[in-house]
């Protein structure tokens, strides 16, 4: 008992200040960006790209990285020859709206299970959603389909130094008590009726933040037989959240956009 | 015993049924035998001269010899050779005898091969599909080269079927696949009498994702990623594992200073792994103090993962040949630094734990995995050797640098959670002093040796020692270096299995302490 007062004495508290104070990520590896004073378009990068996220234009000029797609590998910054990627540390990548990460449209496909019009039921009830929460958010975690990086991510919320729960956010054990779906994965074939079930469960209004690669875009499992091509394909999505995966702050950041107070 | 004596005493035994014989890599024996020899030959080796069965799996080689084919790899582990046998099955019979009754541990792998490539294990005990859901319509099989990559089947609606236990007072519990914790999805379906549990079945596959096909035909370099995204915490031990099979084919030297990084980056993979199932243990049993503890020290090797490489997941730092960089010089003595902080802390926290009588009664006799039963299963990794199994690939099949390294494979009978525990403690020490003594013992040189054209339809196995067990890649190659075929058998395949029978017996609340104390990963097992 004494050994054990005294750990707790020597940690007393290990809790980042992030987001109030700005995170060191000297030592992350972030977003991809593209130097076009140096790149001449060779297209070492594109056909270099595992997940395919690096898009070119009819005369094969390089328009950019699609970051939902990408998995930041860095191998476009390896594998070019100019110099011209260089890896950022920026890793607060989550957005609203998934073609603010594209450069070129994805024409979506659209799942054959979904008859129903979330947008539009969405859409309506956002401003709502705010004004409900308050400071208090109960979020389930789901994963549709990923490799589990993703699923150690969210649970590296919960540790000593992210600690969700000093934001009144906790997770919940059942889609009923949700106010916010955290989906992970590509969306297995296997899993769409039990991702569809799990949002029908979850009682409005609700918000839904995709995380991953895979999430946002199918990533590097795009257009299998057993995969669709990411969240969007069967729920409306609030925020999307790059990364292979991203990491808890990241993830922290994607939620609090998710509820319009990453701002203040 | 060399592989020769080897190939020479099975043909006394089984006159005329091994019809070819090969020798790759140095210690990959592969024999061509009989289809209705298979069985009585794989007996042979299971039962008697008890070699397991560490893999088992098809292949679609229709436009090379006009057949599909089979591969039984058994593990001689006390010898460090893999012996495979190889038999060929005509496309319009379509299927193959069960070797099932006798050797258990080949079961899944027979269902996983009738659902890919629709070849029918002819007297398999539980022919139910393993791998396709109630969704997924009949005659449609993706293994084989005819299917395209991006055909989406049509839905259908069958109900699946699960085993049923009954008797007066038997109940059924179905859990999952969406389930309370911040875990991947499976579905448990428990037959419980009051509170012990009479027989649990699950049912998984929900995170298959089609990785096997979606290496075929890719190159070789893309599909090293998909390697890393197989199972999230194991990115290193699978991506090092197709790695080796991939510098086996084309003969590629791996430099001294590449081969020691990768032990570095491999065991903090276990450390950090290892980390986190110690801390799931104590919040399975609500000891929130050492769960703390625990989860504290992960974050702690997690900084170190990204002192060395920017990525939490140690992705990024294999690379066909060696390492994509230095990832090591002129952080030594950082790391070595953190690394005695982090012991430190273990050992302090392991000393209050195990004085804790109330935690110990939770996790002793919880849980028993027999020894006859892992031996069946071919239990894998700590859930192996906890019961009884002497068994560690990084001593059987040393690779990278372990050879020179000096380390302690934990050895432990009892089989329950108490034993898995301490083999998962006695192993993160053992981490901590093999990156120690790989950081104290790197030689200086390049990071890689030079990568060229791969010859067409050579193959090779990868093995390593995963956090979890045992890990067995075989690669194929194709034309103009791309893929043929890629195996993946992580450890969880064969540990999911053993997990099932552990529980029986076991009262309903304490699953979720023995399914930690495996920690199984879902998408190294679905792929």
């Amino acid at each position: 008992m004494y050994k054990m007062l005294k750990k707790i004495i020597q940690y007393p508290r290990l809790t980042l200040p992030y987001p109030k104070e700005p995170m060191d990520s000297s030592l992350f590896v972030g977003k991809p960006e593209i130097d076009y004073n140096k790149c001449d378009h060779c297209g070492s990068c594109v056909s270099g790209c595992p997940s395919g996220a690096i898009a070119v234009d009819q005369n094969k000029l390089i328009l950019g990285i699609n970051l939902d797609q990408c998995i930041f590998c860095a191998l476009c910054e390896e594998v070019c020859p100019k110099g011209a990627v260089k890896m950022t540390q920026e890793f607060e990548l989550a957005v609203t709206n998934r073609a603010d990460l594209r450069v070129t449209k994805e024409s979506p496909a659209v799942s054959p299970l979904v008859n129903t019009d979330y947008r539009a039921v969405c859409a309506a009830i956002q401003e709502k959603i705010r004004k409900a929460y308050g400071r208090s958010l109960f979020i389930r975690e789901i994963d549709s389909g990923s490799c589990n990086g993703c699923d150690y991510e969210v649970n590296g919320l919960n540790n000593p130094l992210n600690d969700l729960e000093r934001f009144g956010m906790q997770f919940v054990a059942s889609p009923r008590h949700a106010d916010l779906l955290l989906v992970t994965g590509a969306v297995t074939r296997n899993m769409e009726l039990a991702l569809l079930k799990t949002y029908q469960a979850t009682p409005e209004p609700k918000l839904v933040v995709a995380i991953g690669a895979c999430a946002l875009s199918g990533g590097i499992f795009r257009d299998t037989y057993a995969t669709g091509n990411g969240v969007d394909y069967i729920l409306p999505v609030d925020v999307y959240v790059p990364g292979c995966p991203p990491r808890p702050q990241a993830i922290l950041y994607g939620i609090l956009k998710a509820l319009n107070k990453a701002d203040r | 015993m060399k592989s020769s004596e080897i190939i020479d005493r099975l043909s006394e035994l089984f006159p005329g049924d091994i019809v070819g014989e090969q020798l790759v890599n140095g210690n990959e024996i592969y024999l061509d035998v009989k289809k209705e020899r298979l069985a009585a030959i794989c007996t042979h080796l299971s039962r008697e001269l008890a070699h397991p069965l560490i893999s088992l799996f098809g292949n679609d080689e229709r436009e090379l010899t006009g057949n599909f084919s089979l591969y039984y790899v058994f593990g001689m582990r006390e010898k460090g050779l893999l012996l495979t046998l190889k038999t060929a099955v005509d496309p319009l019979k379509g299927s193959f005898p069960s070797i099932a009754e006798s050797v258990p541990g080949a079961g899944s792998y027979e269902r996983e091969i009738q659902d890919l490539y629709g070849l029918t294990p002819l007297g398999h005990p539980n022919p139910k599909p393993l791998v396709f859901h109630g969704n997924w319509p009949e005659g449609e099989y993706p293994l084989r080269k005819e299917f395209p990559i991006a055909k989406r089947p049509p839905f259908v609606d069958r109900e699946p079927v699960f085993e049923r236990i009954e008797g007066e007072g038997i109940y059924e519990i179905p859990v999952g696949p969406v389930h309370a914790g911040i875990i991947e999805p499976g579905h448990f379906r428990f037959s419980v009498a009051g509170e012990p549990i009479i027989n649990l079945e699950a049912q998984l596959y929900y995170v298959h994702k089609g990785i096997e096909k979606l290496a075929e035909g890719a190159g070789l370099e893309k599909t090293l990623f998909t390697s890393e995204r197989i199972s999230g915490d194991e990115s290193f031990a699978n991506s090092l594992a197709y790695c080796q099979a991939v510098e086996k084919i084309g003969e590629i030297v791996v430099p001294k200073r590449a081969r020691y990084t990768r032990v570095i980056f491999a065991e903090l993979e276990r450390l950090t792994s290892h980390l986190g199932d110690l801390g799931g243990i104590c919040v399975d049993v609500a000891y929130g103090f050492a769960a703390f503890q625990f989860r504290m020290m992960r974050v702690w090797a997690y900084l170190i993962a990204d002192k060395l490489c920017g990525v939490r997941f140690l992705r990024n730092v294999n690379r066909l040949g060696g390492c994509r960089k230095d990832f090591l010089a002129g952080k030594e003595k950082v790391i070595i630094a953190d690394l005695k902080k982090l012991e430190k802390e273990l050992r302090e926290t392991v000393e209050i734990i195990k004085a804790k009588s109330m935690f110990i009664d939770r996790v002793e006799s919880t849980g028993i995995l027999k020894k006859e039963i892992a031996v069946d299963l071919n239990a894998v990794g700590p859930g192996g050797r906890a019961s009884g199994i002497r068994y560690d690939v990084r001593k059987a099949y040393p690779y990278e640098a372990y050879a020179d390294l000096d380390f302690a494979v934990p050895e432990h009978n009892n089989g329950d959670v108490n034993c898995r525990m301490n083999t998962k403690l006695e192993e993160c020490f053992a981490s901590i002093n093999l990156m120690i003594q790989a950081i104290e013992g790197i030689p200086e040189g390049k990071m890689a040796g030079p990568l060229g054209d791969l010859p067409p339809y050579q193959f090779a196995f990868g093995l390593t020692e995963s956090p979890r067990g045992e890990n067995i890649h075989w690669v194929m190659t194709g034309a103009g270096n791309t893929i043929f075929r890629y195996k993946i058998r992580t450890p969880s395949f064969c540990n999911w299995p053993a997990l099932c029978h552990a529980v029986k017996g076991n009262i309903v609340p304490d699953f979720p302490l023995i399914n930690k104390s495996f920690n199984l990963s879902y998408a190294g097992n679905d792929l």
